[in-house]
């Protein structure tokens, strides 16, 4: 009989086992979510092996049907592993009747750690706390690789629930290998188990012949999945290597994780690299906590409005360009402007992300999945366009803004703690520099006349001068400035972006002239910008938008607006540094 | 998105309501061409109870600027709100076409 080496390994269907004579695999293999792991079930005539039950209905009624179909044609123990003891890879088993059948009559073997966990119920080490979930008590049969300070005899056999195990404790003393041990259900050893702490403290990985399942490890260094409580950087990058070592040292073919698709062997040592790479970077990172998950969905929401504007724009711009290039009988450059970016990718994701937000503020489901969703969102974003060949057609301010908001929201999603880049400032000066470069084209007039003589540099310097046309221009602008303004300790990028954003809110009601003020008295000193619009009704309660305020509290100040008849003013505040 | 069309003197105003993303634009661009195909090449878009545009909304807006530029034709948006607005005139788009405060002012204009 064939090993099955090499095939492929599918899911949704039975095939061998490679390495292994007489064991065969049933993966379900889902897409990436944080509702249910994949399952995968393992059959040999001595035992059935269900490793992550998951956490849907469908799944849990799929498992005992195959699971009820194996015993009919030959009665064999169950048992039930968890590569660690999150809700998502073990809770419907408890909760939904045709699996849960089973699971009683099952043998279940979890890490220690995870396995303490389950029986003490504890809704932080099984994420329940966070992602809204319930959890009772759960008792467990067998708890794997205790460790060193932990008793527990070289060899362990448990006889129960018809099964008859042997467990035997690997000895290494090489810190390269993570803690193993061997478990067999009958003459030969079965399954290989790995302690591999990191993602979780009860994280393993179980080998049977050329496979290796891994659990959540590829998603370690994940935004909103690293610093989950139980999570450690430290321990990650030891079991990390320890992975590779043994995939390498195994001739494994195939890598099995918790969630998403199987990976050969050598694309998965590839990601592990990576994710090795970046766990190192992933110092001091806050715990997220449902506390966190809460103030960070609250973040997605404002932040993706803003970043869908920007993304519009900077979309709208590149068309316009395309439009008039077309217009001049420049066809091919018309169509490369409109590649730089991909309009439909990011319109058909931000349309998915506004579905998706308006699903979960109807159903009011835990904060996690929201902040997960936008992270999820962003970090295709952040693929779908090139910032430097955007920089050299539109405006750079706008670019830099979008990558400044996705990499804001990143950043915090994976609770680090940006820098404090606050510095004493003239206020004055700092508005004086944005005003000048929203007012200046990019483009001069002499530029654009010296470039005539060479068709590439015109054209160059034509699509600058369509692509970046200074926010102010057409604007009248009335400057006030207070001369003997305070130092101000201010985040300069931080404000600057600000006031551009209130700059394009302005343009945006089509004030037609704009005033900027400053002036202090004995505890601030404040920026006040103001615009009048004669197209629009500004309705006296309208409320400020979450980023503005944000973005004020980063850079040290406090902003407020106020519309009064056809006015709309900004005040921008800063304490003043007493002496 | 609801679509009504209306006509009035030889105009042939669209009034859309809710969001126009990459769906709802795929239906407007329907309309407007089935318009211009029966022969209605003076076309009116108000946008008073649209509150979003995405990036495909203004690709619709492009194309119908270019369908209609031949002699005697007509193409303007009017009653935009401050949200449109704002993403029309950053991203440059306030320069190609008419815009309106109202259909009425509209009207007049294209006599």
């Amino acid at each position: 009989m064939s090993d099955g080496s090499n095939k492929t390994i599918i899911s949704s269907a039975w095939q061998p086992v490679p390495g292994v004579s007489d064991a065969n695999i049933y993966p379900y293999i889902r897409k990436c979510d944080t509702i249910s792991s994949n399952s995968y079930l393992i059959e040999t005539p001595e035992v059935v092996c269900l490793i992550d039950p998951g956490n849907l209905p469908e799944q849990t009624i799929l498992m005992a049907a195959l699971i009820e179909d194996l015993l009919n044609k030959c009665k064999r123990p169950v048992v039930v592993f968890l590569t660690h003891a999150h809700v998502d890879h073990f809770l419907a088993v408890i909760q939904y009747t045709p699996m849960a059948a089973y699971f009683k009559e099952a043998v279940l073997a979890v890490q220690k750690t995870g396995a303490d966990a389950l029986e003490r119920g504890d809704k932080y080490l099984t994420q329940a706390d966070i992602l809204g979930l319930t959890i009772t008590p759960i008792k467990t049969d067998i708890k794997l690789l205790c460790d060193k300070k932990q008793k527990r005899t070289d060899i362990t056999c448990y006889e129960d629930k018809g099964a008859s195990i042997k467990i035997t404790k690997i000895k290494t003393d090489d810190p390269k290998y993570p803690l193993q041990e061997e478990i067999s259900f009958g003459k030969k050893n079965l399954f290989s188990v790995y302690h591999t702490p990191g993602h979780s403290p009860d994280s393993i990985c179980l080998r049977i012949g050329k496979l290796l399942f891994i659990g959540d490890v590829l998603f370690a260094a994940n935004p909103g999945i690293a610093g989950m409580y139980g999570w450690d950087q430290q321990t990650l990058i030891r079991s990390l290597a320890g992975i590779q070592n043994i995939i390498k040292e195994n001739d494994i073919e195939w890598v099995l994780p918790g969630h998403g698709r199987i990976y050969p062997a050598s694309d998965a040592v590839c990601a592990l690299e990576i994710l090795e790479q970046d766990a190192y970077k992933l110092e001091n990172i806050a715990e997220l906590n449902s506390n966190r998950a809460e103030e960070i969905a609250a973040c997605a929401d404002d932040c993706m409005e803003e970043i869908n504007e920007l993304f519009t724009i900077m979309s709208g711009r590149l068309r316009y360009v395309a439009y008039m290039m077309e217009e001049l009988g420049e066809s091919g450059m018309a169509e490369e402007m409109t590649g730089l970016i991909k309009s439909d990718v990011i319109d058909e994701l931000l349309e998915a992300f506004s579905s998706f937000s308006i699903q979960h503020h109807n159903s009011e489901k835990v904060s996690i999945h929201l902040a997960l969703k936008a992270g999820q969102v962003i970090g295709k974003l952040e693929r779908s366009f090139s910032k430097e060949s955007l920089t050299d057609i539109i405006d750079p301010t706008l670019v830099t803004r979008a990558q400044n908001l996705l990499s804001d929201y990143t950043t915090m999603l994976r609770g680090f703690c940006p820098p404090d880049n606050r510095s004493e400032c003239d206020l004055n000066s700092i508005l004086s520099k944005i005003i000048q470069d929203l007012s200046c084209p990019r483009c001069s007039d002499d530029d654009i006349l010296s470039s005539v003589d060479d068709e590439t540099s015109f054209i160059r310097m034509l699509t600058l001068r369509l692509g970046s046309q200074p926010l102010l221009t057409d604007i009248d602008l009335f400057k006030s400035f207070n001369p003997s303004l305070s130092p101000v300790l201010i985040n300069r990028d931080i404000f600057s972006d600000l006031i551009i954003y209130i700059l394009e809110d302005l343009v945006g009601i089509d004030a037609t002239g704009i005033t900027i003020k400053t002036w202090q008295n004995d505890t601030e000193a404040t920026v006040a910008i103001s615009g009048k619009s004669e197209s629009f009704v500004l309705s006296e309660e309208a409320l400020i938008k979450k980023v503005f305020l944000r973005l004020a509290a980063r850079s040290g100040c406090a902003v407020s607006l106020k519309n009064t008849d056809k006015i709309r003013t900004f005040a921008v505040s800063f304490p003043i540094q007493q002496k | 998105m609801d679509i009504t069309i209306t006509k009035q003197d030889n105009i042939t105003i669209l009034a859309m309501n809710g969001r126009l993303d990459s769906i709802t634009s795929a239906d407007l661009e329907n309309e407007i061409n089935r318009e211009i195909e029966s022969g209605n090449r003076r076309v009116l878009l108000n946008f008073s109870s649209v509150s979003y545009i995405s990036s495909g909304g203004m690709r619709v807006l492009l194309a119908t600027a270019k369908k209609l530029r031949t002699e005697g034709d007509r193409f303007g948006l009017c009653c935009l709100t401050a949200d449109v607005h704002k993403v029309l005139k950053l991203a440059g788009f306030t320069s190609i076409f008419s815009i309106y405060s109202s259909e009425g002012e509209a009207v007049v204009g294209w006599q």
